[in-house]
Protein backbone atom coordinates (compact mmCIF):
# COMPACT_ATOMS: atom_id res chain seq x y z
CA UNK A 1 0.00 0.00 0.00
CA UNK A 2 1.24 3.46 -0.91
CA UNK A 3 0.05 6.50 1.04
CA UNK A 4 0.69 9.92 -0.42
CA UNK A 5 -0.04 12.78 1.97
CA UNK A 6 0.08 16.42 0.95
CA UNK A 7 2.97 15.69 -1.38
CA UNK A 8 4.45 18.84 -2.92
CA UNK A 9 7.52 19.33 -5.09
CA UNK A 10 8.87 22.60 -6.38
CA UNK A 11 11.64 23.01 -8.93
CA UNK A 12 12.97 26.56 -9.06
CA UNK A 13 9.77 27.88 -7.50
CA UNK A 14 7.57 26.05 -10.01
CA UNK A 15 5.15 23.56 -8.47
CA UNK A 16 5.39 20.27 -10.28
CA UNK A 17 3.47 18.31 -7.66
CA UNK A 18 0.96 20.34 -5.67
CA UNK A 19 -0.47 19.11 -2.36
CA UNK A 20 -1.23 15.64 -3.70
CA UNK A 21 -2.94 13.08 -1.47
CA UNK A 22 -4.14 9.63 -2.45
CA UNK A 23 -3.72 5.96 -1.65
CA UNK A 24 -2.80 2.98 -3.74
CA UNK A 25 -4.62 0.03 -2.22
CA UNK A 26 -3.70 -3.65 -2.35
CA UNK A 27 -5.64 -5.93 -4.68
CA UNK A 28 -6.32 -3.21 -7.22
CA UNK A 29 -4.69 -1.84 -10.33
CA UNK A 30 -4.66 1.91 -9.82
CA UNK A 31 -4.27 3.87 -13.05
CA UNK A 32 -2.31 7.09 -12.69
CA UNK A 33 -3.54 9.41 -15.42
CA UNK A 34 -2.70 12.86 -16.62
CA UNK A 35 -1.31 14.58 -19.67
CA UNK A 36 2.44 14.75 -20.26
CA UNK A 37 4.03 17.06 -17.74
CA UNK A 38 1.22 16.60 -15.21
CA UNK A 39 3.67 15.37 -12.57
CA UNK A 40 3.15 11.60 -12.78
CA UNK A 41 6.82 10.67 -13.09
CA UNK A 42 7.87 13.20 -10.45
CA UNK A 43 5.32 11.74 -8.04
CA UNK A 44 6.74 8.28 -8.64
CA UNK A 45 10.30 9.55 -8.11
CA UNK A 46 9.20 11.13 -4.84
CA UNK A 47 7.67 7.85 -3.70
CA UNK A 48 10.95 6.07 -4.45
CA UNK A 49 13.02 8.63 -2.58
CA UNK A 50 14.87 9.68 -5.75
CA UNK A 51 13.73 13.25 -5.23
CA UNK A 52 13.08 14.94 -1.92
CA UNK A 53 9.62 16.47 -1.48
CA UNK A 54 9.27 20.19 -0.72
CA UNK A 55 6.40 19.28 1.60
CA UNK A 56 4.28 16.27 2.51
CA UNK A 57 5.35 12.67 2.38
CA UNK A 58 4.95 9.38 0.62
CA UNK A 59 4.86 6.13 2.58
CA UNK A 60 5.22 2.60 1.31
CA UNK A 61 3.94 -0.01 3.74
CA UNK A 62 3.84 2.75 6.37
CA UNK A 63 7.47 3.85 5.98
CA UNK A 64 9.37 6.24 3.75
CA UNK A 65 11.04 4.34 0.90
CA UNK A 66 14.53 5.36 1.95
CA UNK A 67 14.04 3.61 5.29
CA UNK A 68 12.87 0.31 3.81
CA UNK A 69 14.67 -2.90 4.64
CA UNK A 70 15.76 -4.46 1.36
CA UNK A 71 13.48 -2.21 -0.70
CA UNK A 72 13.26 -4.51 -3.72
CA UNK A 73 11.38 -7.01 -1.56
CA UNK A 74 8.84 -4.29 -0.73
CA UNK A 75 8.46 -2.27 -3.91
CA UNK A 76 9.11 -3.10 -7.54
CA UNK A 77 9.53 -0.11 -9.79
CA UNK A 78 9.90 0.58 -13.48
CA UNK A 79 10.73 4.22 -14.16
CA UNK A 80 12.66 4.58 -17.37
CA UNK A 81 13.41 1.60 -19.57
CA UNK A 82 16.40 3.46 -21.02
CA UNK A 83 18.14 3.97 -17.67
CA UNK A 84 20.33 0.90 -18.11
CA UNK A 85 23.87 0.32 -19.27
CA UNK A 86 23.72 -1.16 -22.76
CA UNK A 87 26.98 -3.02 -22.26
CA UNK A 88 25.54 -5.40 -19.69
CA UNK A 89 23.56 -8.48 -20.54
CA UNK A 90 19.98 -8.79 -19.32
CA UNK A 91 21.10 -11.50 -16.90
CA UNK A 92 24.05 -9.43 -15.70
CA UNK A 93 21.84 -6.44 -14.97
CA UNK A 94 19.43 -8.51 -12.91
CA UNK A 95 22.24 -10.35 -11.13
CA UNK A 96 23.66 -7.22 -9.52
CA UNK A 97 20.15 -6.01 -8.67
CA UNK A 98 19.35 -9.32 -6.97
CA UNK A 99 22.66 -9.26 -5.09
CA UNK A 100 22.05 -5.70 -3.88
CA UNK A 101 19.04 -6.86 -1.86
CA UNK A 102 20.28 -10.32 -0.94
CA UNK A 103 17.80 -12.00 -3.30
CA UNK A 104 18.55 -15.55 -4.49
CA UNK A 105 20.10 -15.67 -7.95
CA UNK A 106 17.46 -18.13 -9.16
CA UNK A 107 15.02 -15.19 -9.14
CA UNK A 108 16.93 -13.80 -12.12
CA UNK A 109 15.99 -16.73 -14.36
CA UNK A 110 12.47 -16.83 -12.94
CA UNK A 111 11.64 -13.22 -13.71
CA UNK A 112 13.34 -13.33 -17.12
CA UNK A 113 11.13 -16.29 -18.01
CA UNK A 114 8.09 -14.48 -16.61
CA UNK A 115 8.89 -11.48 -18.81
CA UNK A 116 9.37 -13.63 -21.89
CA UNK A 117 13.09 -12.88 -22.05
CA UNK A 118 14.46 -16.34 -21.18
CA UNK A 119 16.23 -16.55 -24.55
CA UNK A 120 17.75 -13.09 -24.16
CA UNK A 121 19.49 -13.67 -20.80
CA UNK A 122 22.98 -13.58 -22.28
CA UNK A 123 22.33 -10.80 -24.79
CA UNK A 124 23.61 -7.27 -24.30
CA UNK A 125 20.89 -4.73 -23.53
CA UNK A 126 22.33 -2.44 -26.23
CA UNK A 127 20.68 -4.62 -28.87
CA UNK A 128 17.27 -4.64 -27.21
CA UNK A 129 14.21 -2.99 -28.73
CA UNK A 130 12.24 -0.57 -26.55
CA UNK A 131 9.69 -3.33 -26.00
CA UNK A 132 12.39 -5.72 -24.76
CA UNK A 133 13.78 -3.04 -22.46
CA UNK A 134 10.30 -2.54 -21.02
CA UNK A 135 10.04 -6.28 -20.43
CA UNK A 136 13.44 -6.25 -18.73
CA UNK A 137 12.30 -3.32 -16.58
CA UNK A 138 9.20 -5.25 -15.56
CA UNK A 139 11.36 -8.30 -14.81
CA UNK A 140 13.54 -6.10 -12.57
CA UNK A 141 10.43 -4.81 -10.78
CA UNK A 142 9.28 -8.38 -10.09
CA UNK A 143 12.69 -9.55 -8.85
CA UNK A 144 11.94 -9.20 -5.14
CA UNK A 145 8.37 -10.52 -5.45
CA UNK A 146 7.17 -7.24 -3.90
CA UNK A 147 3.68 -6.51 -2.52
CA UNK A 148 3.76 -3.05 -4.15
CA UNK A 149 4.47 -2.29 -7.81
CA UNK A 150 5.02 1.07 -9.39
CA UNK A 151 5.25 1.21 -13.16
CA UNK A 152 5.71 4.38 -15.20
CA UNK A 153 4.30 4.02 -18.73
CA UNK A 154 5.08 0.30 -18.99
CA UNK A 155 3.26 -0.19 -22.30
CA UNK A 156 5.41 2.34 -24.17
CA UNK A 157 7.06 0.65 -27.10
CA UNK A 158 5.30 -2.68 -26.60
CA UNK A 159 3.70 -4.45 -29.55
CA UNK A 160 0.04 -5.57 -29.32
CA UNK A 161 1.09 -8.94 -27.91
CA UNK A 162 3.26 -7.17 -25.33
CA UNK A 163 0.46 -4.78 -24.36
CA UNK A 164 -1.83 -7.73 -23.85
CA UNK A 165 0.87 -9.46 -21.78
CA UNK A 166 1.34 -6.49 -19.47
CA UNK A 167 -2.42 -5.98 -19.11
CA UNK A 168 -2.89 -9.59 -18.00
CA UNK A 169 0.18 -9.45 -15.80
CA UNK A 170 -1.03 -6.34 -13.96
CA UNK A 171 -4.47 -7.90 -13.44
CA UNK A 172 -2.85 -11.08 -12.08
CA UNK A 173 -0.53 -9.17 -9.76
CA UNK A 174 -3.48 -7.24 -8.34
CA UNK A 175 -5.52 -10.43 -8.02
CA UNK A 176 -2.69 -11.85 -5.90
CA UNK A 177 -3.33 -9.01 -3.48
CA UNK A 178 -0.59 -6.60 -4.55
CA UNK A 179 -0.96 -2.85 -4.80
CA UNK A 180 -0.25 -1.82 -8.38
CA UNK A 181 0.20 1.79 -9.50
CA UNK A 182 0.58 2.19 -13.24
CA UNK A 183 0.84 5.47 -15.07
CA UNK A 184 -0.17 5.91 -18.65
CA UNK A 185 -1.55 8.43 -21.08
CA UNK A 186 -3.25 5.68 -23.09
CA UNK A 187 -6.86 5.93 -21.94
CA UNK A 188 -8.24 2.93 -23.77
CA UNK A 189 -5.52 0.78 -22.23
CA UNK A 190 -6.24 2.12 -18.75
CA UNK A 191 -9.98 1.52 -19.19
CA UNK A 192 -9.17 -2.15 -19.77
CA UNK A 193 -6.63 -2.49 -16.98
CA UNK A 194 -7.36 -0.18 -14.07
CA UNK A 195 -9.91 -0.76 -11.32
CA UNK A 196 -9.27 2.62 -9.80
CA UNK A 197 -8.13 5.91 -11.26
CA UNK A 198 -6.09 8.76 -9.89
CA UNK A 199 -6.12 11.68 -12.30
CA UNK A 200 -3.77 14.64 -11.95
CA UNK A 201 -3.23 17.81 -13.95
CA UNK A 202 -0.51 20.36 -13.31
CA UNK A 203 0.50 18.40 -10.23
CA UNK A 204 -2.93 18.59 -8.63
CA UNK A 205 -5.39 15.84 -7.87
CA UNK A 206 -8.34 16.08 -10.26
CA UNK A 207 -10.08 12.78 -9.53
CA UNK A 208 -9.72 9.73 -7.30
CA UNK A 209 -12.45 7.21 -8.09
CA UNK A 210 -13.13 3.76 -9.46
CA UNK A 211 -12.96 3.57 -13.23
CA UNK A 212 -16.73 2.98 -13.48
CA UNK A 213 -17.52 5.92 -11.18
CA UNK A 214 -15.20 8.16 -13.11
CA UNK A 215 -16.82 7.41 -16.46
CA UNK A 216 -20.29 7.76 -14.97
CA UNK A 217 -19.48 11.07 -13.33
CA UNK A 218 -17.60 12.72 -16.14
CA UNK A 219 -18.88 10.89 -19.21
CA UNK A 220 -22.27 11.24 -20.87
CA UNK A 221 -24.87 8.78 -22.07
CA UNK A 222 -25.88 9.39 -25.66
CA UNK A 223 -28.79 7.89 -27.54
CA UNK A 224 -28.07 7.26 -31.15
CA UNK A 225 -31.15 7.22 -33.40
CA UNK A 226 -31.73 6.58 -37.07
CA UNK A 227 -34.99 6.90 -38.97
CA UNK A 228 -36.31 5.38 -42.19
CA UNK A 229 -36.90 8.94 -43.37
CA UNK A 230 -33.86 11.02 -42.29
CA UNK A 231 -35.49 14.29 -43.41
CA UNK A 232 -38.43 13.82 -41.05
CA UNK A 233 -36.05 12.91 -38.20
CA UNK A 234 -33.98 16.02 -38.87
CA UNK A 235 -37.13 18.14 -38.85
CA UNK A 236 -38.18 16.64 -35.52
CA UNK A 237 -34.86 16.72 -33.65
CA UNK A 238 -33.61 19.91 -35.29
CA UNK A 239 -36.69 21.84 -34.10
CA UNK A 240 -37.76 22.92 -30.63
CA UNK A 241 -40.10 19.94 -30.36
CA UNK A 242 -37.48 17.87 -28.60
CA UNK A 243 -36.81 20.44 -25.90
CA UNK A 244 -40.53 21.16 -25.47
CA UNK A 245 -41.22 17.45 -24.92
CA UNK A 246 -39.42 17.63 -21.57
CA UNK A 247 -38.64 21.26 -20.61
CA UNK A 248 -37.11 20.28 -17.27
CA UNK A 249 -34.43 18.04 -18.78
CA UNK A 250 -31.37 19.34 -20.55
CA UNK A 251 -32.05 17.71 -23.88
CA UNK A 252 -29.78 18.26 -26.82
CA UNK A 253 -29.52 16.64 -30.22
CA UNK A 254 -26.78 16.74 -32.79
CA UNK A 255 -26.57 15.22 -36.21
CA UNK A 256 -23.56 12.92 -36.38
CA UNK A 257 -23.35 11.26 -39.79
CA UNK A 258 -25.47 10.23 -42.77
CA UNK A 259 -28.79 10.89 -41.08
CA UNK A 260 -27.98 9.53 -37.61
CA UNK A 261 -28.54 11.77 -34.59
CA UNK A 262 -27.29 11.67 -31.04
CA UNK A 263 -29.45 12.85 -28.18
CA UNK A 264 -28.12 13.54 -24.71
CA UNK A 265 -30.03 14.02 -21.49
CA UNK A 266 -32.93 11.79 -22.45
CA UNK A 267 -34.09 8.23 -21.86
CA UNK A 268 -34.50 6.02 -24.95
CA UNK A 269 -38.26 5.59 -24.23
CA UNK A 270 -38.76 9.35 -24.46
CA UNK A 271 -37.19 9.48 -27.89
CA UNK A 272 -39.18 6.49 -29.10
CA UNK A 273 -42.44 8.04 -27.85
CA UNK A 274 -41.64 11.43 -29.38
CA UNK A 275 -40.85 9.84 -32.74
CA UNK A 276 -44.05 7.80 -32.66
CA UNK A 277 -46.12 10.89 -31.80
CA UNK A 278 -44.77 12.66 -34.85
CA UNK A 279 -44.96 9.71 -37.18
CA UNK A 280 -41.22 9.22 -37.52
CA UNK A 281 -40.30 5.57 -37.94
CA UNK A 282 -37.05 4.73 -36.14
CA UNK A 283 -34.99 1.68 -37.00
CA UNK A 284 -32.11 2.23 -34.60
CA UNK A 285 -32.05 3.35 -30.99
CA UNK A 286 -28.71 2.65 -29.34
CA UNK A 287 -27.54 3.76 -25.91
CA UNK A 288 -23.87 4.72 -25.92
CA UNK A 289 -21.66 5.45 -22.92
CA UNK A 290 -18.71 7.79 -23.24
CA UNK A 291 -15.35 6.05 -23.30
CA UNK A 292 -12.79 6.73 -20.59
CA UNK A 293 -10.95 8.93 -23.05
CA UNK A 294 -14.06 11.02 -23.72
CA UNK A 295 -14.82 11.23 -20.01
CA UNK A 296 -11.22 12.29 -19.35
CA UNK A 297 -11.28 14.97 -22.04
CA UNK A 298 -14.62 16.25 -20.76
CA UNK A 299 -13.34 16.31 -17.20
CA UNK A 300 -10.13 18.15 -17.96
CA UNK A 301 -12.07 20.58 -20.14
CA UNK A 302 -14.50 21.16 -17.26
CA UNK A 303 -11.61 21.90 -14.96
CA UNK A 304 -11.26 25.64 -15.51
CA UNK A 305 -7.91 25.84 -13.83
CA UNK A 306 -6.52 23.01 -15.83
CA UNK A 307 -7.78 24.52 -19.08
CA UNK A 308 -6.18 27.86 -18.21
CA UNK A 309 -2.91 26.09 -17.47
CA UNK A 310 -3.06 24.05 -20.63
CA UNK A 311 -3.64 27.14 -22.73
CA UNK A 312 -0.72 28.91 -21.13
CA UNK B 1 1.34 -13.44 -2.35
CA UNK B 2 4.92 -12.86 -1.24
CA UNK B 3 6.09 -16.34 -0.28
CA UNK B 4 9.10 -14.84 1.41
CA UNK B 5 8.00 -11.88 3.51
CA UNK B 6 10.68 -9.69 4.94
CA UNK B 7 12.67 -12.14 7.05
CA UNK B 8 13.88 -9.55 9.50
CA UNK B 9 11.95 -6.30 9.41
CA UNK B 10 13.93 -4.90 12.29
CA UNK B 11 17.30 -5.17 10.62
CA UNK B 12 19.08 -2.22 9.11
CA UNK B 13 18.57 -1.59 5.39
CA UNK B 14 20.91 -3.09 2.78
CA UNK B 15 24.14 -3.80 4.65
CA UNK B 16 27.38 -2.42 3.29
CA UNK B 17 28.71 -5.86 2.40
CA UNK B 18 25.62 -6.68 0.32
CA UNK B 19 25.94 -3.35 -1.45
CA UNK B 20 29.63 -4.03 -2.05
CA UNK B 21 28.83 -7.43 -3.50
CA UNK B 22 26.36 -5.80 -5.90
CA UNK B 23 29.04 -3.31 -6.96
CA UNK B 24 31.42 -6.20 -7.57
CA UNK B 25 28.89 -7.84 -9.90
CA UNK B 26 28.34 -4.51 -11.67
CA UNK B 27 32.09 -4.41 -12.34
CA UNK B 28 32.41 -7.96 -13.59
CA UNK B 29 29.39 -7.67 -15.88
CA UNK B 30 30.69 -4.64 -17.77
CA UNK B 31 33.70 -5.09 -20.02
CA UNK B 32 35.06 -1.53 -19.74
CA UNK B 33 35.16 -1.83 -15.95
CA UNK B 34 37.44 -4.85 -15.75
CA UNK B 35 39.52 -4.18 -18.85
CA UNK B 36 40.71 -0.75 -17.69
CA UNK B 37 42.33 -1.96 -14.41
CA UNK B 38 43.90 -4.85 -16.29
CA UNK B 39 45.21 -2.42 -18.89
CA UNK B 40 46.51 -0.19 -16.12
CA UNK B 41 48.56 -3.05 -14.70
CA UNK B 42 49.91 -4.02 -18.11
CA UNK B 43 50.87 -0.43 -18.95
CA UNK B 44 52.47 0.15 -15.54
CA UNK B 45 54.60 -2.97 -15.31
CA UNK B 46 55.04 -3.40 -19.06
CA UNK B 47 55.81 0.27 -19.63
CA UNK B 48 58.62 0.22 -17.10
CA UNK B 49 60.03 -3.05 -18.37
CA UNK B 50 59.90 -2.02 -22.02
CA UNK B 51 61.56 1.35 -21.45
CA UNK B 52 64.27 0.09 -19.11
CA UNK B 53 64.95 -2.89 -21.35
CA UNK B 54 65.45 -0.52 -24.26
CA UNK B 55 67.43 2.18 -22.47
CA UNK B 56 68.16 1.13 -18.92
CA UNK B 57 71.47 -0.61 -19.46
CA UNK B 58 72.91 2.16 -21.61
CA UNK B 59 71.50 5.45 -20.49
CA UNK B 60 71.46 6.02 -16.78
CA UNK B 61 70.32 9.61 -17.08
CA UNK B 62 66.64 8.74 -17.23
CA UNK B 63 66.97 6.35 -14.33
CA UNK B 64 69.15 8.52 -12.17
CA UNK B 65 66.61 8.06 -9.39
CA UNK B 66 65.54 4.39 -9.27
CA UNK B 67 62.08 5.54 -8.06
CA UNK B 68 61.59 7.47 -11.28
CA UNK B 69 62.78 4.58 -13.40
CA UNK B 70 60.77 1.90 -11.63
CA UNK B 71 57.56 3.85 -11.92
CA UNK B 72 58.09 5.07 -15.45
CA UNK B 73 55.22 2.85 -16.59
CA UNK B 74 52.89 4.33 -14.01
CA UNK B 75 52.72 7.45 -16.16
CA UNK B 76 50.80 5.38 -18.71
CA UNK B 77 49.11 3.01 -16.28
CA UNK B 78 47.55 5.75 -14.19
CA UNK B 79 45.64 7.10 -17.20
CA UNK B 80 43.89 3.76 -17.63
CA UNK B 81 43.21 3.58 -13.91
CA UNK B 82 41.73 7.08 -13.83
CA UNK B 83 39.49 6.11 -16.76
CA UNK B 84 38.37 3.09 -14.75
CA UNK B 85 37.46 5.24 -11.76
CA UNK B 86 35.63 7.83 -13.86
CA UNK B 87 33.70 5.11 -15.70
CA UNK B 88 32.89 3.20 -12.51
CA UNK B 89 30.53 5.92 -11.26
CA UNK B 90 30.31 8.17 -14.33
CA UNK B 91 28.55 5.65 -16.55
CA UNK B 92 25.79 5.42 -13.94
CA UNK B 93 25.19 9.15 -14.25
CA UNK B 94 25.26 9.17 -18.03
CA UNK B 95 22.94 6.19 -18.46
CA UNK B 96 20.82 7.44 -15.51
CA UNK B 97 21.24 3.93 -14.09
CA UNK B 98 22.05 5.73 -10.84
CA UNK B 99 18.25 5.89 -10.30
CA UNK B 100 18.04 2.10 -10.50
CA UNK B 101 21.00 1.80 -8.12
CA UNK B 102 19.36 4.21 -5.67
CA UNK B 103 16.06 2.32 -5.69
CA UNK B 104 18.02 -0.84 -4.86
CA UNK B 105 20.22 0.86 -2.24
CA UNK B 106 18.32 4.00 -1.14
CA UNK B 107 20.89 5.10 1.45
CA UNK B 108 23.09 7.28 -0.69
CA UNK B 109 26.04 7.12 1.67
CA UNK B 110 25.93 3.35 1.60
CA UNK B 111 25.82 3.10 -2.17
CA UNK B 112 28.64 5.63 -2.43
CA UNK B 113 30.64 3.89 0.30
CA UNK B 114 30.33 0.58 -1.53
CA UNK B 115 31.45 2.23 -4.76
CA UNK B 116 34.49 3.86 -3.10
CA UNK B 117 35.42 0.65 -1.29
CA UNK B 118 35.29 -1.38 -4.48
CA UNK B 119 37.30 1.26 -6.33
CA UNK B 120 39.89 1.38 -3.54
CA UNK B 121 40.19 -2.42 -3.57
CA UNK B 122 40.74 -2.44 -7.33
CA UNK B 123 43.28 0.38 -6.88
CA UNK B 124 45.02 -1.69 -4.20
CA UNK B 125 45.14 -4.71 -6.50
CA UNK B 126 46.49 -2.72 -9.44
CA UNK B 127 48.90 -0.87 -7.13
CA UNK B 128 50.30 -4.05 -5.60
CA UNK B 129 50.58 -5.97 -8.85
CA UNK B 130 51.82 -2.93 -10.76
CA UNK B 131 54.47 -2.13 -8.15
CA UNK B 132 55.67 -5.73 -7.93
CA UNK B 133 55.72 -6.00 -11.72
CA UNK B 134 57.51 -2.67 -12.13
CA UNK B 135 60.24 -3.55 -9.63
CA UNK B 136 60.65 -6.99 -11.17
CA UNK B 137 60.90 -5.56 -14.67
CA UNK B 138 63.32 -2.87 -13.54
CA UNK B 139 65.52 -5.27 -11.57
CA UNK B 140 65.70 -7.62 -14.53
CA UNK B 141 66.75 -4.98 -17.02
CA UNK B 142 68.74 -2.36 -15.10
CA UNK B 143 71.96 -3.34 -13.40
CA UNK B 144 72.61 -1.66 -10.10
CA UNK B 145 70.75 -0.77 -6.97
CA UNK B 146 66.98 -0.73 -7.00
CA UNK B 147 66.85 -1.54 -3.27
CA UNK B 148 68.75 1.50 -2.07
CA UNK B 149 67.53 3.85 0.65
CA UNK B 150 64.03 4.97 -0.13
CA UNK B 151 63.01 1.61 -1.62
CA UNK B 152 60.52 0.72 1.10
CA UNK B 153 58.86 4.13 0.93
CA UNK B 154 58.77 4.13 -2.85
CA UNK B 155 57.22 0.66 -2.97
CA UNK B 156 54.62 1.61 -0.34
CA UNK B 157 53.74 4.74 -2.29
CA UNK B 158 53.52 2.64 -5.46
CA UNK B 159 50.80 0.58 -3.80
CA UNK B 160 48.95 3.51 -2.21
CA UNK B 161 49.13 6.01 -5.08
CA UNK B 162 46.69 4.03 -7.31
CA UNK B 163 44.30 3.63 -4.36
CA UNK B 164 44.25 7.38 -3.73
CA UNK B 165 44.02 8.14 -7.45
CA UNK B 166 40.93 5.93 -7.88
CA UNK B 167 39.13 7.39 -4.87
CA UNK B 168 40.07 10.93 -5.93
CA UNK B 169 38.67 10.38 -9.44
CA UNK B 170 35.52 8.73 -8.05
CA UNK B 171 34.97 11.70 -5.76
CA UNK B 172 35.45 14.31 -8.47
CA UNK B 173 33.23 12.42 -10.92
CA UNK B 174 30.46 12.15 -8.31
CA UNK B 175 30.90 15.82 -7.45
CA UNK B 176 30.43 16.72 -11.11
CA UNK B 177 27.70 14.10 -11.59
CA UNK B 178 28.73 13.70 -15.19
CA UNK B 179 31.02 11.25 -16.98
CA UNK B 180 31.99 13.54 -19.85
CA UNK B 181 32.75 16.50 -17.61
CA UNK B 182 34.90 14.33 -15.35
CA UNK B 183 36.87 12.92 -18.29
CA UNK B 184 37.29 16.40 -19.69
CA UNK B 185 38.54 17.81 -16.41
CA UNK B 186 40.59 15.00 -14.90
CA UNK B 187 42.37 13.50 -17.86
CA UNK B 188 43.94 16.68 -19.29
CA UNK B 189 44.63 18.30 -15.92
CA UNK B 190 46.15 15.27 -14.22
CA UNK B 191 47.96 13.71 -17.13
CA UNK B 192 48.89 16.59 -19.35
CA UNK B 193 48.76 19.96 -17.65
CA UNK B 194 50.14 18.92 -14.28
CA UNK B 195 53.31 17.14 -15.54
CA UNK B 196 53.94 19.82 -18.17
CA UNK B 197 53.47 22.78 -15.85
CA UNK B 198 55.57 20.96 -13.28
CA UNK B 199 58.52 21.75 -15.51
CA UNK B 200 57.82 25.48 -15.70
CA UNK B 201 59.87 27.17 -12.96
CA UNK B 202 57.43 29.84 -11.74
CA UNK B 203 54.22 27.79 -11.95
CA UNK B 204 55.96 24.84 -10.40
CA UNK B 205 55.65 26.26 -6.89
CA UNK B 206 51.87 25.94 -7.14
CA UNK B 207 51.64 22.89 -9.38
CA UNK B 208 53.69 20.81 -6.95
CA UNK B 209 50.67 20.79 -4.65
CA UNK B 210 48.37 19.15 -7.23
CA UNK B 211 47.38 15.64 -6.12
CA UNK B 212 49.27 13.67 -8.75
CA UNK B 213 52.50 15.73 -8.41
CA UNK B 214 52.44 15.46 -4.62
CA UNK B 215 51.59 11.75 -4.57
CA UNK B 216 54.22 10.83 -7.15
CA UNK B 217 56.95 12.60 -5.21
CA UNK B 218 56.68 9.81 -2.65
CA UNK B 219 57.76 7.38 -5.36
CA UNK B 220 61.17 9.04 -5.68
CA UNK B 221 64.16 7.72 -3.80
CA UNK B 222 66.08 10.99 -3.79
CA UNK B 223 65.14 14.41 -2.46
CA UNK B 224 64.33 17.08 -4.98
CA UNK B 225 65.49 20.53 -3.77
CA UNK B 226 62.81 22.21 -5.92
CA UNK B 227 60.00 20.46 -3.98
CA UNK B 228 59.06 22.27 -0.80
CA UNK B 229 57.78 19.24 1.17
CA UNK B 230 58.96 15.77 2.12
CA UNK B 231 58.14 12.47 0.41
CA UNK B 232 55.63 11.26 2.97
CA UNK B 233 54.11 14.73 3.16
CA UNK B 234 53.57 14.49 -0.58
CA UNK B 235 51.48 11.36 -0.14
CA UNK B 236 49.62 13.08 2.68
CA UNK B 237 48.85 16.07 0.44
CA UNK B 238 47.39 13.68 -2.13
CA UNK B 239 45.41 11.95 0.64
CA UNK B 240 43.95 15.33 1.66
CA UNK B 241 42.88 16.03 -1.93
CA UNK B 242 41.35 12.55 -2.05
CA UNK B 243 39.49 13.02 1.21
CA UNK B 244 38.13 16.36 0.07
CA UNK B 245 37.03 14.95 -3.31
CA UNK B 246 35.38 11.93 -1.66
CA UNK B 247 33.52 14.15 0.81
CA UNK B 248 32.47 16.56 -1.95
CA UNK B 249 31.12 13.63 -3.93
CA UNK B 250 29.12 12.44 -0.92
CA UNK B 251 27.58 15.88 -0.42
CA UNK B 252 26.70 16.13 -4.11
CA UNK B 253 25.09 12.69 -4.13
CA UNK B 254 23.11 13.43 -0.97
CA UNK B 255 21.82 16.73 -2.26
CA UNK B 256 18.65 15.41 -3.87
CA UNK B 257 17.25 17.10 -6.91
Amino acid sequence: MIEIQGLTKEYDGRRVVDDLSFEVRPGLVTGFLGPNGAGKSTTMRLVLGLDRPTAGRALVGGRPYTELTQPLRQVGALLDAHALHGGRTAGGHLRWLAASNGLPQRRVDEVLAQAGLADATGRRIRGFSLGMRQRLGVAAALLGDPPVLLLDEPVNGLDPEGIRWIRNLLRELAAEGRAVLVSSHLMTEMALTADHLVVIGRGRLLADATTAEFIERHGRTRIRVRAVNPTKLAALLGSDLLRQSDPDADLAATQVDDGAWEVTGAEPEQIAALAAAHGVVLYEIAVQQDSLEEAFMRMTADNVEYRAEAAA
Amino acid sequence: MSPDPDPDPGSDSVPIFTALNAERIKLTTLRSLWITPLLSFVLTAGGTTAVTAALGGKDHTITDDPGVGVFYGLNFGQAALACFAILLIGQEFNTRMIDVSLTAVPRRGRLYGAKLTLGALVGLGVGSAGTAGSFAGYAATVPGAWDGPGFARSATAGVLYPVLLVVFCLGVTTLLGNLTAAMGLLVPVVFLLSPLLGGVPGVRRVVQFLPDRAGQYALHYADDPRVSYGHWTGLLIMALWTGAAAYGGLLALRRAK
